[in-house]
């Protein structure tokens, strides 16, 4: 087995369903703090997504982007944080 | 060689995410779910990076990676603290089973100040009461009338233990003595009455700050 078919097969959909359980929480709740913390542990997941792509399909350019999203994701955790603390 | 730390990492990685997704769905409150995913996912995308830069063994890519790593390394810790101190202001339920919340009591929920107001004996042996501090406003109904005429014990079911005003600690309060603006006074009753009289207080700032009139309290 190759490193990308360990990729593409292996830890990809692990990532999937991980994703999906994050979204099982996002969907529940029950409160506005569960649910950001499930949009960026939904961010992250997608980070390494990106890496493990970005192994599989040979092209590091997708790396550049994992940053782009860690640097997002940080930012709309902390609008929506500031958000949930003024809104009381 | 480089393949299989690669794949190694990737796979340490791909758990570790895995188990933060666990985490989130299995814990009972928002700040345990916090501590199980902040950490596993730093983790979790430090070693898939890493798996990257392993892989590709370029310096500009490893140096990307490391990068990112370092970027979430200090972000992480930043934005779940934010987001913790957010929930707890809000009044996110802890769960049952928690043993200890060392800032209840504590904190001003409303203005997000810290009062270090504490009598933890008094909280092992009589867990039912409470002792806070609340100050008076300026504007305040209770100002130049005395104790007998309040009538806090009656009216709030609460006991007055003593008043600070400026360096002043008068303790024991008797019933001919006068409230002032500003005064400091330190209340000990259940805690759902010392709730109520913190909403009348906190009622009647923001209408004096509204209307500049007087009110209930």
């Amino acid at each position: 087995m190759t490193l990308q078919d360990l990729a593409l097969y292996g830890v990809l959909p692990l990532l999937t369903l991980a994703v999906l359980l994050a979204v099982f929480r996002l969907g529940r709740g029950p409160d506005l703090p569960d649910r950001v913390l499930a949009l960026d542990l939904i961010a992250t997941l997608i980070m390494g997504m990106m890496a493990v792509y970005a192994i599989a399909t040979n092209s590091p350019v997708l790396l550049d982007l994992v940053i782009i999203l860690a640097l997002l994701s940080f930012m709309g955790t902390v609008a929506f944080a500031r958000y949930i603390a003024k809104r009381t | 060689m480089q393949e299989s730390i690669s794949g190694l990492l990737m796979v340490i990685g791909a758990v570790f995410m895995f188990l933060a997704a666990v985490g989130i769905v299995r814990q009972p409150d928002v700040y345990l779910r916090m501590s199980s995913t902040s950490k596993a996912t730093t983790l979790g995308i430090g070693s898939m990076l890493l798996a990257a830069a392993f892989y590709f063994g370029e310096f500009s890519i490893t140096a990307r990676a490391v990068a990112a790593i370092a970027f979430i390394m200090v972000s992480a810790p930043v934005s779940s603290h934010v987001l913790g101190s957010a929930a707890y202001f809000s009044g996110a339920p802890l769960w049952e089973g928690t043993l200890t919340d060392e800032l209840r009591g504590h904190y001003d929920l409303r203005t997000q100040e810290l009062e270090s107001v504490s009598f933890p004996e008094l909280d092992v042996h009589l867990p039912d009461i409470e002792v806070r501090k609340f100050r008076l406003p300026e504007t305040s109904s209770l100002v130049n009338r005395t104790l007998a005429d309040i009538d806090l014990r009656r009216k709030y079911d609460i006991t007055l233990l003593a008043i600070r005003r400026g360096q002043n600690v008068i303790s024991n309060p008797g019933g001919d003595m006068l409230i002032m603006g500003g005064d400091e006074l330190v209340i000990m009753g259940s805690p759902d009455r010392l709730k109520e009289v913190r909403n009348a207080l906190h009622r009647a700032r923001q209408a004096a700050a509204h209307t500049k009139d007087q009110t209930s309290l």
